[in-house]
């Protein structure tokens, strides 16, 4: 009974985030997330790779327990929101200098739109 | 005392491309398989990724993924006059100790074998007439066809994720692929990778020559992929560390993150690692296998599997040490020239260019293990008349760069001290300026090289050490005269600042130092049991339920890498083995 409220408001945060970004389209972002899912699990403690994606937006980088981050990344203090996942994914060297993610970025804005909408829905 | 386990369908022995493949493949047919693997359990996230995986100590220099010649090795000699001694540090070739095998340091460079190896004495017999072929030399076509193998070079390349460019759709050259390749039914499942530099000066150089350049087909995936099983693949991050590292990125088309896993989720497989099977039991009339012994060699203790099938997937040399360790098929003599358990052993040649341009910046630390473009035009390309150049088979030639490695790449042009202060400004300044024109040949068989067990020498097990015996003849000395001149020839019109020209190889083969992974023959397939130890289903002339798959089934090398016929005859004999054997064992093929 504590869950299903703060999910709702979640919920409608992210509505608002998405109003805000307006392109961002969740079914062709499920599309680009593919680029990602050679190393990134949606499922809760899913570590491959890359660390789970679920509940990013509800934490700061480098924060699962049992990921082994590298150090630039734990201390980034970057708080992921669709606005700082789109700058990391942008080109994640300048974002979070030194971090050990092996991917060159997604240049596309509208792309970038696109998958953050549909992680907005799938890492819940 | 050796402990009995109880009866599987099937026993895979070595869980690398070929166990992978068809541990899938049999687990998907319902049948109880079991992988023994001599090497521990590796995965990307544990193994693979990032920061631990660039590490060229430990992967290159102290061989973290591969065999361990402190357990087991060959002996090697030239010849059989020689006395041949242990192999006791890795060097020419690097067979892989771990889940995933040698699959998972490859380069990733996929290639389909034409008719023109499948049908090599027939098609040179035919157009250069018999006396053409030295009589030493113990070619033989291998029973199969490329129409056969098609449709398994296509699932392999559409598994592994293999970018590249059609040369050939179905009859009709395409623009921009190999020109000289066989048709293909479809397109490779990604288009290639970006080139670089190098890769890009040496084609427009090849193309001025009047030669056809095309982009390497490489299983490096240049964009994110979902393979037909599902497996899932980044993209290529170029990051030059390819050749002997597993893929940070998992963009390079391996086992252990496709097949594998795969197989590992069905409750009808189970894979042991640290398991070293000793050898292949016979029944007491001698027609069929029942199964293996092996030790775990974490602590020793020894085990009996029987099995309705036994596949031998280890590594191709390792595979035909198990056949004559298990006393399976007659060993060959190369006096008599009688027995088939040990011929045709093959091995590549090959020439290489170092090509130095001042003001030029290559940036070697950035490429994939495919970033070299290739022509064709002296091996798949049959109007290359070999008549004045009196060799057989051929070679490909390439320009770019292969894990040109931080610590170990260090082009100088020739005179440059070895060591001290020249030497450093050397290597400071060339480094960014200097890139390779190599070719890669193929070697025909030959009566004299060939694998038997060594007479003096034994491994950790107390069992006889497989002896390589094996030199490069004079067709291949031939081949490397005419490589080394078109590499040059091509170098030349580049203009480079200096250049360290190619020459033919005139020395006798070593162990040192690394040349290529790809060994092959040993247990080669044909027509006939006479002078063949496996059929074109890779079967077992002697006991129709043992398979023996890999490179060591080839009865020559051609100058491609061989690991696209080794995955698409994977993919066939699994398909024989669910289609055709399991629903009547015996023979697929009368002797």
């Amino acid at each position: 009974m504590i869950v299903r409220p703060i999910v709702t408001t979640a919920l409608l945060a992210l509505a608002l985030v998405k109003v805000a970004r307006a392109d961002g389209d969740a079914v062709r972002g499920e599309v680009r997330f593919q680029e990602c899912a050679a190393c990134h699990k949606l499922g809760a403690g899913a570590n491959e790779v890359g660390p789970s994606l679920h509940g990013i937006f509800s934490r700061k980088a480098g924060e699962l327990p049992d990921f082994r981050y590298s150090p630039a990344m734990k201390r980034s203090g970057v708080g992921w929101t669709p606005e700082t996942l789109d700058k990391y994914i942008a080109d994640p060297q300048a974002f979070i200098p030194a971090n050990r993610m092996p991917y060159a970025g997604l240049s596309n804005a509208s792309d970038r739109a696109d998958l953050i909408a549909y992680l907005q829905k799938a890492t819940q | 005392m050796t402990t009995k386990l109880k009866e599987v369908d099937v026993v895979i022995v070595g869980l690398g491309w070929t166990g992978g493949i068809l541990a899938k493949e049999l687990t998907e047919a319902g049948l109880k398989v079991v992988a023994l693997e001599r090497g521990s359990m590796r995965t990307s996230e544990n193994d693979y990724a990032l920061p631990n995986i660039r590490d060229e100590l430990r992967y290159v220099v102290r061989h973290d993924l591969m065999q361990n010649t402190a357990r087991d090795t060959i002996t090697v000699r030239n010849n059989p006059q020689q006395d041949a001694l242990p192999m006791r540090r890795l060097g020419s070739f690097l067979p892989g100790e771990v889940v995933g095998g040698s699959a998972v340091h490859w380069s990733g460079h996929t290639w389909r074998w034409t008719d023109m190896e499948f049908k090599v004495r027939s098609n040179y017999e035919e157009r250069y007439g018999k006396k053409f072929i030295p009589e030493d030399m113990t070619i033989q076509d291998w029973g199969i066809t490329y129409t056969e193998l098609e449709p398994y070079y296509d699932k392999f390349e559409y598994t592994a994720a293999v970018s590249g460019k059609a040369g050939n759709l179905g009859g009709t050259i395409q623009q921009g692929g190999n020109p000289f390749e066989a048709p293909r039914a479809r397109e490779y499942p990604l288009p290639p990778l970006t080139p670089i530099l190098a890769s890009e000066m040496f084609s427009d150089a090849a193309r001025n020559a009047g030669y056809h350049p095309f982009p390497r087909p490489s299983a490096n995936a240049s964009q994110s992929y979902t393979n037909p099983d599902g497996s899932k693949f980044g993209a290529c991050q170029y990051c030059g560390y390819c050749q002997r590292f597993g893929c940070e990125a998992n963009a390079k088309g391996s086992p252990h993150m496709t097949v594998i896993p795969i197989a590992m989720a069905r409750p009808n497989f189970e894979l042991r690692t640290n398991s070293w099977v000793t050898k292949v039991l016979k029944d007491s009339d001698g027609k069929r296998v029942t199964g293996v012994t092996y030790t775990n060699i974490l602590d020793g203790e020894e085990f009996e599997q029987p099995a309705s099938i036994v596949l031998l997937c280890a590594y191709a040399i390792n595979n035909v040490h198990l056949m004559l360790l298990s006393g399976i098929g007659t060993p060959y003599d190369p006096v008599s020239q009688k027995g088939v358990i040990g011929k045709n052993y093959c091995y590549q040649t090959g020439a290489s260019a170092t090509l130095f341009f001042e003001g030029k910046y290559f940036n070697p630390f950035m490429n994939a293990g495919g970033s070299n473009d290739t022509i064709d035009d002296f091996n798949a390309n049959w109007a290359f008349d070999r008549t004045p150049h009196e060799f057989v088979g051929g070679y490909v030639v390439a320009g770019g760069f292969n894990t040109p490695l931080p610590i170990g790449y260090r082009p100088v042009p020739s005179g440059t001290p070895q060591w001290g202060s020249d030497w450093k400004r050397a290597t400071a300044k060339w480094y960014q300026t200097a890139m390779v024109i190599n070719a890669s040949g193929s070697v025909m068989a030959n009566r004299y090289n060939c694998f038997d067990l060594d007479p003096t020498y034994r491994n950790a097990f107390g069992l006889p050490l497989m002896r390589m015996t094996f030199d490069y003849k004079a067709n291949e000395h031939k081949m490397g005269v005419h490589a080394a001149a078109t590499i040059n020839t091509i170098a030349k019109s580049m203009n480079p600042t200096k250049l360290n020209p190619a020459s033919a190889r005139t020395d006798p083969w070593t162990v040192v130092p690394y040349q290529s992974t790809h060994n092959t023959g040993g247990t080669i397939m044909g027509t006939n049991s006479r002078d063949s130890a496996v059929n074109k289903y890779l079967q077992s002339w002697d006991c129709h339920n043992l398979f023996v798959v890999g490179a060591n089934v080839f009865p020559h090398n051609s100058a491609y890498n061989p690991t696209g016929p080794v995955g698409a005859l994977a993919y066939w004999t699994a398909d024989a083995i669910k289609n055709r054997y399991l629903k009547n064992p015996g023979p697929l093929v009368q002797a």
